[in-house]
């Protein structure tokens, strides 16, 4: 059997993409890495696969714990993470999912073509960059008291919609539309509200930003049909989460069950990895609040989405509904759902999927995909490095037997971000996109720039290329950047 | 003595090294600081603050957890920090800190979303104390 050797770490060959970490020591399962060897000479470079190891530990682990082909090193558990745990006698972990509880993406089609948009790419970047809040301190599309955060955080998207910030078809057209109902806001702090309280429709930084794209390839005819995407189309894609309300929903709750669940954690080789087990009153408890902070997250990038409309009817004189500026989807990349999925034995068990940087993909026919899109398959959001351009997708008809439905989120970082800026200079990045690629960056810092350089990123074809030969989310269309905004 | 932001793929992690756990606590402020900051104006009013945990990683986790929340809620970037680290005896730790608060207005700053667990070490050295901290970005 081919082997791959990686630093005391030797992976074994199942087949094409898909490599095996086998169960040992005080690991629950095997660990997977689903990549071509280019991406795993990547992949083995940091600690992503030892953490992958970490994660095989959790108690309940089932079948195999796995890295999507973007993965790369995170905290305790790795970025393109994917775990599912047996909801009864399992665990729940909040580092396994993540601080940016729903990070994620969103895409909206417009009936905009490239040349709609030529000439005016700087009013559109001007104009989404002082209109979108954005960077540190950067306030929120609205600024609500707490009667108004606990109603976003029970109700999702539907209050957007009764605020007058969506309409009827933005909620069919996210997952879950844009609401778990099993969230409560009482078991919410009163940190996390306050955290959240000024940051409702606000973009972040990092990695965040939001992104007026074209359309360059349609590979699957039917499918960008059902999609609405064809080439040359002007779309927007969003990618932020929970902000600082997520971020202390992990911290408060990973705290907690350090301390109530001592002897779980003592299983385990990171602290950061710290599980409730299932069924334990803090099990539910996060359980809750992470769905309120998922809430939060879709009005947050709710409410970025309808501003863009605004701005695109200022620069573009016409209402965004004549501009058909509709959803397309919402997919979360950060989060832990319960899910019934098939495990060893060909038996059916409910699972708490834990996805870190990883997407949900599921195929034509499973029942949580939205009725719009029940005969082609889930869509799926994949967004490049703001040089390399996004892809869409659609849950592939392996995701359920190999990865319980998931996918890759994005590029994967291959560069430290202290090594970014020592690379590469800010300004000198946007200059170069601008004068080479005609691609419009406007952000708070030229740090940011640097830091989110197209060089710090893996090479996204690839990783999107092994994703649609796995058959677990099969490529339909590609976009390029034309206008960029980044806090 | 002082810290330096070490390489990490997608995070950010400060490594601090101090004579006394007070110092080592106030350096690893300090870098989480810089992380988020390249240049640091002069500006802001100091604030104080205080953290209880059940041992000193959890103090420290604790305090820097504490940081990020006045950050977000007070709109400052905490800086130029000083900490003093008691061991209250039957399993409690308390931080009596403060920090200047530079608006956020007044600079160019980046988010740091949370401190980690995550391969973090505070050990007493020969010259010292040495602490090393992971923050998601």
């Amino acid at each position: 059997m081919p082997t791959f050797d990686a630093d005391g770490i030797t992976l074994e060959k199942v087949r094409d993409y898909v490599w095996e970490i086998p169960q040992e020591g005080g690991m629950n399962a095997p660990a997977r890495v689903l990549a071509s060897e280019a991406l795993l000479e990547e992949i083995q470079q940091d600690k992503t696969l030892q953490q992958l190891k970490h994660s095989a530990h959790l108690p309940g682990v089932r079948k195999h714990a796995i890295c999507m082909p973007d993965g790369h090193q995170g905290y305790g558990f790795p970025v393109g993470g994917v775990a599912g745990i047996d909801a009864e006698d399992g665990c729940i972990s909040p580092g396994a999912i993540g601080y940016d509880i729903n990070c994620g993406v969103r895409m909206m089609r417009t009936n905009l073509t490239y040349s709609d948009l030529q000439g005016r790419e700087e009013e559109l970047v001007e104009n989404l960059f002082s209109n979108i809040p954005s960077g540190l301190g950067g306030g929120g599309v609205v600024e609500t008291g707490m009667d108004g955060i606990e109603a976003i955080l029970e109700r999702g998207v539907d209050w957007a919609l009764e605020e007058g910030w969506a309409v009827e078809d933005d909620l069919a057209h996210c997952e879950d539309e844009g609401v778990r109902h099993e969230a409560d806001a009482e078991k919410v702090s009163k940190k996390a509200k306050d955290r959240g309280s000024n940051q409702v429709g606000s973009l972040g930084s990092g990695n965040h930003f939001l992104e007026v794209q074209r359309v360059t390839d349609v590979f699957r005819e039917d499918v960008g049909e059902a999609f609405g995407l064809e080439e040359d189309q002007i779309v927007v894609l969003i990618h932020c989460g929970s902000r600082g309300l997520g971020h202390q929903v992990c911290t408060d709750y990973l705290r907690d069950i350090e301390q109530a669940h001592q002897g779980m954690l003592n299983q385990l080789p990171d602290k950061e990895l710290a599980a409730a087990p299932a069924g334990s009153q803090l099990a539910e408890d996060y359980y809750e609040a992470m769905c309120a902070a998922i809430n939060f997250a879709w009005v947050n990038r709710q409410l970025i989405m309808h501003r863009t409309r605004q701005v695109f009817e200022r620069v573009f004189d016409r209402d965004w509904q004549d501009m058909e500026m509709d959803l397309l989807y919402d997919v979360a990349h950060n989060i832990g759902k319960k899910e019934v999925h098939t495990v060893e034995g060909g038996e059916e068990r409910e699972l708490f999927v834990h996805r870190k940087g990883a997407t949900r993909a599921f195929p034509a026919g499973r029942p949580e995909v939205p009725a719009a899109y029940q005969d082609v398959g889930q869509p799926i959001i994949i967004p490049g490095s703001m040089g390399a351009g996004s892809y869409v997708l659609r849950g592939g008809e392996q995701s359920l037997a190999e990865t319980f439905g998931s996918t890759a989120h994005g590029a994967g970082r291959l560069m430290s971000r202290t090594q970014a800026k020592n690379e590469f200079w800010g300004e000198d990045v946007r200059d170069d996109l601008r004068e080479q690629n005609e691609i419009y960056v406007k952000a708070q810092s030229g740090s940011t720039i640097a830091e989110e350089a197209p060089g710090v990123y893996k090479d996204v074809d690839e990783v999107v290329r092994v994703s649609d030969a796995l058959g677990i989310g099969d490529k339909v269309a590609r976009t390029y950047p034309v206008c960029n905004i980044k806090g | 003595m002082g810290f330096d932001l070490r390489e990490h793929t997608a995070d950010v992690a400060v490594e601090a090294t101090g004579e006394t756990l007070d110092a080592v606590f106030g350096f690893v402020a300090d870098g989480l600081a810089a992380a988020m900051c390249d240049e640091i104006p002069d500006d802001g009013e100091r604030f104080d603050l205080t953290v209880r945990a059940e041992n000193r990683e959890a103090l420290l986790f604790d305090y820097l957890d504490e940081l990020i929340y006045e950050r977000d809620v007070r709109g400052v970037l905490p800086v130029d920090h000083e900490a003093a680290v008691r061991d209250d005896g039957d399993g409690e730790w308390t931080c009596e800190a403060s920090a200047r608060g530079v608006p956020l207005s007044a600079v160019d700053a980046r988010d740091v979303k949370a401190v980690t667990y995550s391969e973090m070490t505070l050990e007493e050295s020969a010259d010292g104390w040495r602490a090393y901290v992971v923050f998601d970005v």
